[in-house]
């Protein structure tokens, strides 16, 4: 499967990490009686400043007592998988991108700021990502969820095709 | 319990950091084809997270003793187009909303850009709803598109 861009480290077998995945699902659910999902943490972030009456919800304000410091925590698992797997420091390194596209640091956060912009519009109009719908909806056997999942899935192979196989 | 979610967090963060769902090459390699190690991770996932789910709430309460309670997602137009404009960003970032924190975490400084851009976008998608509403045929706003 090639190493990780982080430290070159390999990566951990996928049946592992998927039971860890459901664990944490689970966990949150018999724990804290939550259903999985991060992309309506933009919106809590944005309801910290932002008093449109969408951001006002119940739905937003409401779960910001749990979303904020579950997303906190991504950011330190990053941090604690950067020390035990050689140590952390700042990158700009984006593997495939560097050997085929090969923008700078500036190049990158134009690309990366648009990608953004698509992820976080397009969560929030289909209702969830791939945690709130592929992982939670899928296995909750939700339709709107199977919906989203295979339209997120297919618009990926396209794009990414385009980029790497025409365009690039 | 904020410590609770704290923990979840970081775990949940750091399978996805080692697995590769948090990396761009493995990310390309799943939209190429190449690469089936994300496959491998989300079938897993549901399929643990399936019965578990089912025996929760079938026999099931919280720790606490309360009756599990999940609130369904509602079903709307922008679930396709939606997940289709997350798709495309998906694949040009390499990173979905949670690897875009982990990125964050492990040092990645593109990966602000990432954020940056998904908290713009989900603050555009806030503000015009009442607009977007009529188009997507989106349930109303207490209720919005579905949270997760």
């Amino acid at each position: 499967m090639g190493p990780l861009i982080l430290n070159g480290a390999p990566a951990i077998h996928w049946a592992i990490a998927g039971a860890g995945i459901a664990a944490v699902t689970l966990m949150l659910l018999y724990l804290a009686n939550r259903r999985l999902g991060i992309s309506t943490g933009f919106e809590d972030v944005c309801s910290l400043v932002l008093d449109a009456p969408y951001f006002r919800r119940d739905a937003v304000v409401g779960a910001r007592g749990w979303r904020l410091p579950f997303l906190g925590g991504l950011v330190l698992g990053g941090v604690v998988s950067a020390i035990g797997s050689g140590g952390w420091a700042p990158t700009w390194e984006l593997g495939m991108f560097d050997t085929t596209i090969g923008w700078g640091p500036m190049g990158k956060v134009v690309w990366m700021f648009v990608g953004g912009l698509f992820i976080g519009f397009g969560t929030r109009l289909a209702g969830g990502c791939t945690s709130g719908h592929g992982i939670f909806g899928l296995s909750n056997l939700e339709l709107p969820s199977l919906i989203s999942t295979l339209s997120f899935m297919g618009a990926g192979l396209v794009t990414t095709n385009l980029v790497y196989r025409v365009i690039f | 319990m904020t410590a609770v979610y704290l923990i979840l967090g970081l775990l949940f963060g750091y399978i996805l950091s080692r697995s590769g769902a948090a990396d761009y090459n493995f990310i390309q390699g799943m939209f190429l084809l190449t690469n089936f190690q994300l496959y491998g991770i989300i079938g897993a996932a549901v399929a643990i997270t399936a019965p578990g789910l089912w025996l929760l709430k079938r026999y099931g309460h919280t720790i606490s003793g309360a009756p599990i309670r999940i609130e369904l997602k509602p079903i709307h137009r922008g679930n396709l187009y939606g997940g289709i404009l997350f798709g495309i960003g998906w694949s040009i970032t390499g990173m979905c909303p949670g690897p875009i924190l982990v990125n964050i975490g492990e040092g990645k400084v593109y990966a602000l850009a990432a954020l940056a851009g998904a908290l713009v976008g989900a603050a555009l998608f806030g503000v015009s709803y009442p607009s977007l509403a009529g188009v997507f045929h989106l349930p109303p706003l207490a209720r919005g598109t579905g949270d997760g």
